[in-house]
């Protein structure tokens, strides 16, 4: 019973690693999941909810050619967050979505890892200036979005929930 | 351009009727049909369309977590998919488990019986399972009915998911191995092969 090798592409930044998700990855996942701090992505949720989610992150690679890396720390592996490209049935275009675990915070690794994923989408899955939906409520992702040149584009719903879509500026616009 | 995934390394079951291929991406309308349906109210639904789909990619991403997982059933003839059976362990399955779905169209003509006996003996000979359960949701006779044809047994000494499911425990390989048992699987599914012995009445999984 070995696990199978999905050749899910590598990014190095400075700091990171965006790489696939394996199976020491799930319990980071399922305690963001389980916490107030997931109200935002779909949380909170129990273990069962979080495992389709983590386990359908890889099947989403398969599904679309395209999906979310699990940023790792460069130097120890740690599994810091998620970030990458959603579209799952709902979805009215590709996403670049990003959430953090809360160890993770506050020193540049969403922004750092979506710029990576960002332009990684752009050149090698076609996916160029796409849409993140964020919570009207959740400030720090619009700041995020806001740093990375995202500008609201409208008021949209994503699983039945009013969000903001926000459009981030093609790579020859950088 | 977004990657090209090949599924090829899962393995491929033949059976007399069936051909048994990891899940594929055409195959997901059929699996949605079923999982946002009532039929799914023993599988954790009816979902809604987001968590049909999740749920499906959960299927293609178990197989590369465990290595084994749910196989898509099709008909030898037409290529149409019938349902899925396979193994599946989640993170907080206590066991891994046997388990199986059949799309409501499809019930009544033993392809569960004849899919799950052939993952049961892929699971047991090829990858060396000793032993499997399958947690079943009391109220869900079809499936009850199911896994007492395939020779398991209710265990109450096994722990349940959580609570609300019943566990069966499979016959071990060594009771599959040449016995009355395994005679008595392998008759059933010949004869429903045979049209003369299509039940009549209310649909068998």
């Amino acid at each position: 019973m070995t696990p199978m090798s999905l050749p899910i592409p590598v990014i190095e930044t400075d700091r990171l690693v965006l790489r696939g998700p394996v199976e020491s990855d799930f319990d980071a996942h399922a305690a963001l999941m389980a916490s107030e701090r997931s109200r935002f992505i779909g949380g909170p949720q129990d273990r069962a909810i979080a495992w389709r989610g983590f386990s359908g992150s890889i099947g989403h690679w398969v599904l679309r050619g395209y999906g979310m890396w699990v940023i790792a720390d460069k130097a120890d592996d740690t599994p810091l967050g998620r970030v990458g490209f959603i579209n799952a049935d709902g979805w009215d275009e590709p996403e670049l979505g990003w959430h953090l675990y809360e160890s993770a915070e506050g020193q540049g690794v969403a922004h750092e890892a979506a710029l990576a994923a960002r332009a990684y989408g752009a050149a090698q899955f076609g996916l160029d200036g796409v849409i993140s939906y964020i919570d009207p409520a959740n400030l720090r992702s619009q700041a995020l979005a806001a740093r990375l040149g995202a500008e609201i584009e409208r008021d949209g719903e994503v699983m039945g929930h009013a969000c903001q879509v926000w459009r981030h500026p093609k790579q020859e616009a950088l | 351009m977004p990657l090209s995934f090949s599924p090829s390394s899962i393995p491929v079951i033949e059976t007399e009727r069936l051909i048994l291929r990891g899940p594929e991406p055409q195959d997901y309308p059929n699996f949605k049909a079923t999982f946002t349906s009532y039929r799914a109210r023993f599988m954790g639904g009816p979902l809604n369309p987001y968590e049909s789909w999740m749920l499906y990619a959960a299927e293609i991403g178990h197989w590369q977590i465990r290595g084994f997982g749910m196989w898509m059933i099709h008909d030898r003839d037409t290529d149409e998919t019938c349902g899925m059976a396979g193994g599946w362990k989640p993170a907080m399955w206590p066991e891994a488990e046997i388990a199986w779905v059949i799309w409501p169209g499809k019930a009544g003509r033993g392809i569960a019986l004849e899919a799950t006996h052939a993952v049961r003996g892929y699971l047991y000979g090829a990858l060396g399972w000793d032993t499997a359960v399958s947690y079943i949701d009391p109220k869900n006779l079809d499936s009850i009915r199911l896994a007492e044809r395939l020779g398991a047994v209710k265990d109450p000494d096994a722990t349940p998911v959580d609570g609300s499911d019943t566990v069966y425990r499979h016959p071990a390989p060594a009771a599959l191995a040449g016995t009355q048992l395994a005679h008595g699987i392998e008759m059933e599914i010949g004869h429903y092969a045979d049209p003369l012995f299509k039940p009549k009445g209310w649909a068998i999984d």
